[in-house]
Order: structure tokens, then sequence, then C-alpha cells
């Protein structure tokens, strides 16, 4: 087994893991940091074939990758703390008045 | 993979779990921590020094302060009751176990074609140091950089206005002191007047 493959199964786990998280949880800041979990997996799967094909593309990638993920961070935090003040809760469940 | 890339995969993986599967969404955020360092020492482990280096400072730092604020913030407490249905629970697992059987083989075929000196030779070349990743960033992709600068500054500038709200106002900040001074009776006295009543002590 080349290690290549190990570092991509270990981004796939990952993935799936935040995936899971995402479907499962309810609380919407857990459901948050299963998301930035994917966002890590994906990071590393970009670092792990910029060493194979051989150039810094894939690490340039990952830098957009975390610049986006702060924006978002911070933009979604503030609207969980708006969902909050309007609903008192985060709960995912409770917010589904968009919901069919 | 390496003693140490193997332990630290087992330690992304583990906490990545903690993740999901905490109660408490305090625990969710330092098991994240810790997968969030154990991604990092994974850069470093295949050579990319600068991204190692801004993950810790990035997400490990900045992101899950602010994660932790919110939380701390709202003071939520442990959910309680049944989190989730059997059901979900055995549908979930059955489209995850698809998904492994078909990307796994894909995985192992692939890859273990690509020969293990040239990949440590591949990798040796373009370690990705700050010198390497700078040169990259101010040179090729310099309009890229520029334009996720921008991006920051418009999230920043809407996260504030996001969270400056208050409770059933519009999201207008010009307005937000206008409506708040219509809602005072005129005969009660403002914030400021009571704050000198009191002797200027908040």
């Amino acid at each position: 087994m080349s290690s290549v493959a190990g570092y991509l199964g270990v981004a796939f786990l990952l993935f799936i893991i935040g995936a899971v998280g995402v479907a499962l949880r309810r609380n919407s800041i857990v459901v948050f940091m299963c998301i930035e979990m994917m966002l890590n997996s994906v990071n590393l799967t970009f670092v792990t074939l910029s060493q194979v094909v051989g150039n810094l593309d894939g690490q340039i990638a990952v830098f957009f990758v975390m610049v986006i993920a702060a924006a978002e961070s911070a933009i979604g935090l503030a609207i969980i703390l708006s969902v909050f003040r309007s609903m008192r809760s985060v709960e995912t469940t409770e917010s589904s008045q968009l919901k069919w | 993979m390496s003693i140490a890339g193997f332990i630290i995969s087992f330690l992304a993986i583990v906490s990545g779990i903690g993740v999901v599967a905490f109660r408490n969404p305090l625990f969710s955020a330092f098991s994240l921590v810790v997968n969030l360092l154990a991604v990092a020492a994974l850069y470093a482990v295949l050579g990319a020094h600068f991204l190692a280096a801004s993950q810790v400072m990035v997400y490990a730092g900045a992101i899950m302060v602010l994660v932790l604020f919110v939380l701390m913030l709202l003071n939520l407490k442990t959910e309680s009751g049944r989190e989730f249905s059997i059901f979900k629970v055995a549908l979930l697992g059955l489209a995850g176990a698809v998904c492994f059987i078909g990307v796994v083989p894909i995985l192992f075929s692939s890859f273990a074609a690509v020969p293990q000196h040239q990949l440590a030779q591949n990798a040796a070349a373009n370690e990705g140091t700050v010198k390497a990743i700078g040169l990259e960033l101010y040179q090729r992709y310099v309009v890229h950089f520029e334009l996720a600068s921008l991006v920051i500054l418009v999230g920043v500038v809407g996260a504030v206005m996001l969270a400056n709200r208050r409770r059933g106002e519009v999201a207008m900040p010009n307005t937000a002191g206008v409506t708040a001074a219509a809602e005072r009776s005129p005969t009660e006295p403002s914030p400021w007047e009571q704050r000198q009543a009191r002797g200027g002590k908040i």
C-alpha cells in the first residue's frame, strides 16, 4: 500500500464523519463544526495530491480555502447568533419555517 | 505512511468521531481543536510547513476561539433525549458503506502504482516552505490574493451587520438608533440620562 492511499483514506473517513454529523446532529453549532471538519478533509486531499503531482498549486488552493473558511465562520456564527435571538434556540428542528 | 503519520491519522479520526458523538457541544468543540491540530501535524508530515502553521493559527486559533466564544455566550445546555432515530442511522450507515466500498478499491489500485521513492522525491522537490508558497502567491496568484482580502473584508462587515441587529428590527443599521428612541416613552429618561443620574457609573 502506498502512503498516498493512506492519507486519502484518512481524508475520506474525516469527510464521512463530518457528513454524518451534519445529518444527525441538531445543534447548529455542532453542524457548523462538522462542516469545518469536511473542509479540512478536502484540504488534506489537496495537500496529498499536490505532493503526488509535484507542484504547489494544491497548497495554494488550500490557502484560499482557509481564507474563505475564516470569512464563512464569521458570517455563519453571526447567523447562528441572530437565529438564537429570534428563536431562543439553536436547534435545527426549531427553525423549520422554510421547510415545505 | 510513516509511524508518525499513522499515529496522527488515528488521533484525527478518533477526535473527529468525538465531535459527532459528544452530547455537550463544548466537548465537541475541544475535540475539534484536537482534530484540527492533528490535521496540521499531517500537513507537516506531508511537507507543507506553511500550511501547517497557518492551520494552527487560522483554524485552531481564530475560528475555534470564535466558536467557543459563541458557545459560552449562548450558554447551551446538553442536548437531552434521543438525538436521532435508528432508521436514520441505518440509512446513513448504508450510504457510508456503499461509498466506502466504491472508493477504497479505486484509492488502493490507482495510487499503489506511484512508486514510493518518486513520491519522496516529489515531496522533497516542492516542500511547501514559506518562501515557496510566498513566491507562488505573489507572482502567479496575486490577483486571487487581493480578491481574497476583499472577501474577508466583506465577510467581516456582513458579520457585524448580522450580529449587531436587535430583536424585532430590520437589518438597517442606520435606523436602529431611531427605532430604539421611538420605542421609549417620552417621559422615560434615556439610558444616558439614567447613567448620569447614578453618578456616571454604569
